[in-house]
């Protein structure tokens, strides 16, 4: 079994009774607790295990983030949370209650992977028949249709059928549709995909609009870039298994990884002695970029230019990004599963 | 109760939307026409060639309509994931089937409606004739049609679309000779062999009890006991697939 990490995630939350200060744990909204799932193979019956060991708790009005690659175990975690697939071990708590009992999914929203929806309805339609399945009164669930297809920037295609959609505004009316019961729990899967720039800028708009109004959102993704970004929480998962778990800016630390400089065409004299001292360099274009990972020789660097009279345009630290974390990560795990 | 009608709404546009509908629809009128070409040369039993056509075309086009599409309605579902997002909805998978089979059942039942009023008002203008008795075959028609809908959502719940109208079309095919194999089995089998015959002749739909068409054809109105028995028999067996179904259903796996 490979080890997770929980890297400083907030377990709890703090109130002020009087005059004493206590951090109570808080419920969450959704538990899973040792879940595992293996598959059998219905011609071989050979065994697939996808899920095993995972163990979450997400609180109220956080942005969770499941990373992981294909074939990780993130689907079929989410398929697990929502009824679509059942555990051959542990459990899931959904608002206290397991997946099996439809309440469970009153006020949960879901995205599904690449999604698609009834190609004969248009997503009026198809969010009309989204909130009576909800059992929203017809009045209600038109108005949040207008005001979601409205948001989404899809109003202008409200009665166009659905099977003429593009995968950008097919992933908007699947949004729409894990909207139209205003929920508490949005469970996302890849809500990224298929989306250029401004459509995920707006998701991600979209998202931090949802935590603002105490919505828990869990979602899995590969655009790691776009979810550093919005998650306050993410896991890493890998084979199945969580390798680690935690808040985004503890994963990464606070540490300057190196230093990178901007600079004119650098003379000869100084590459020489820039590459002696193990710095690395790379030209591009005009400009040439030195990068150095510690302080002190950051300084010596910059007395040298100055001195050799090279024009610096800037100096940036650089942090380790989500993506390398994630690679590294998994790196760790793969080497740890062979060693096991 | 809410969601269940939403998912039979639903499948009642996605039926009507396909071409097959309209297929069926304009092939139903056409063969009305055809029985009123043909109606001169049945020397003066016009009416009945009428009838006769309308009312056996109309329910074959029905089961037709229920077999082909009902095989695949289910598997479309599980195949393109339009599923996924159902069902994470507050809705029961037995709920989600019975909307199902809900939304196929009117719409085949609206198709056999359709042209049994055809035939009627045809009857009315060529003949003077007002064929109300028809409604009495109409009826069980429309049981009949709930009974075939409700065996294709059965083995929908578990096998593919292929399999799903080959066995629904055995089934049918087997149903309306169910009182043979009694007789069968009374012939002198071996007694293993009459009681396995005789527990698949309770199992299958006895689907003679359905078929008034000849009867009305003649003038002979259906007798309301009939009527009672035949709609008691087929909700019954209608209720007892569905639960079967029901419960396959909630034990099969999305992967």
């Amino acid at each position: 079994m490979s080890t997770i990490r929980d890297i400083a995630g907030s377990q709890g939350h703090t109130t002020i009774t009087g005059r004493s200060l206590h951090a109570v744990p808080a419920v969450p909204l959704l538990e899973l607790d040792r879940l595992g799932k293996t598959y059998r193979d219905p011609m071989t019956l050979k065994p697939f295990t996808a899920v095993r060991d995972v163990s979450l708790e997400l609180l109220r009005g956080e942005i969770f983030g499941l990373l992981g690659p294909n074939g990780a175990g993130k689907t079929t975690t989410i398929k697990m949370i929502l009824g679509l697939a059942r555990p051959t071990s542990g459990r899931v708590l959904l608002d206290g209650r397991e997946p099996s009992d439809p309440a469970s999914r009153r006020r949960l929203g879901y995205l599904p992977e690449n999604p698609c929806f009834y190609d004969h309805l248009t997503p009026i339609e198809f969010l009309d028949l989204s909130g009576a399945l909800f059992g929203i009164p017809a009045q209600v669930r038109r108005s949040r249709a207008n005001e979601l297809l409205e948001r989404l920037g899809l109003a202008s295609h409200a009665k166009k059928p659905l099977r003429k959609f593009s995968k950008g505004m097919t992933q908007r009316v699947g949004l729409a549709q894990a909207l139209i019961n205003e929920p508490t729990l949005l469970v996302l899967d890849e809500p990224m995909s298929g989306l250029d720039p401004v459509g995920r800028s707006e998701v991600k708009a979209l998202l931090r609009e949802q935590r603002s109004r105490g919505v828990t959102v869990l979602m899995s993704s590969h655009v790691l870039a776009e979810t550093e970004s919005i998650c306050n929480r993410v896991a890493i998962m890998d084979a199945g298994t969580i390798l680690e778990v935690g808040e985004v800016p503890a994963l990464l630390g606070s540490g300057v990884r190196e230093w990178e400089i901007s600079l004119d065409r650098i003379p000869d004299a100084v590459a020489a002695a820039f590459r002696a001292a193990g710095h690395a360099m790379e030209a591009i274009g005009s400009r040439s970029l030195v990068r150095i990972v510690d302080g002190p020789a950051l300084q010596t660097a910059l007395k040298v230019l100055v001195e050799a009279g090279v024009f610096v345009h800037s100096v940036e630290p650089r942090r380790e990004t989500l993506e390398e974390h994630f690679v590294k990560v998994l790196g760790l795990g793969k080497r740890e599963r062979v060693a096991s | 109760m809410s969601g269940t009608i939403a998912i039979a709404r639903n499948t009642v546009r996605e039926v009507v939307r396909q071409k097959m509908v309209l297929v069926l629809a304009l092939f139903g009128v056409g063969l009305l026409a055809a029985s009123q070409v043909l109606s001169p040369l049945a020397l003066g039993e016009g009416q009945k060639v009428v009838t006769d056509f309308g009312l056996a075309g109309s329910s074959m086009l029905a089961t037709l309509l229920a077999v082909v599409l009902g095989s695949t309605l289910l598997h479309k579902e599980l195949e393109r994931r339009t599923i996924y997002a159902v069902m994470a909805k507050p809705i029961r998978r037995s709920d989600f089937l019975l909307g199902k089979f809900l939304g196929l059942w009117v719409t085949a039942a609206a198709l056999v409606a359709g042209m049994t009023a055809m035939v009627l008002a045809l009857l009315a203008a060529v003949y003077g004739e007002s064929a109300w008795l028809l409604l009495g075959s109409l009826a069980l028609t429309v049981v009949e049609l709930g009974v075939i809908t409700a065996i294709v959502v059965f083995y929908s719940a578990f096998t593919t679309p292929a399999l799903t109208a080959l066995f629904t079309a055995a089934t049918i095919v087997a149903g309306h000779f169910a009182d043979d194999l009694l007789y069968f089995a009374s012939q002198g089998a071996p007694p293993v062999l009459a009681r396995t015959t005789e527990a698949i002749y309770w199992l299958l739909p006895h689907m003679a009890v359905f078929n008034a068409r000849g009867q009305v054809v003649h003038g002979i109105p259906v007798e309301p006991e009939r009527l009672a028995f035949a709609g008691a028999y087929g909700l019954l067996y209608i209720v007892a697939l569905l639960v079967a179904a029901g419960v396959i259903f909630e034990r099969r796996e999305f992967r």
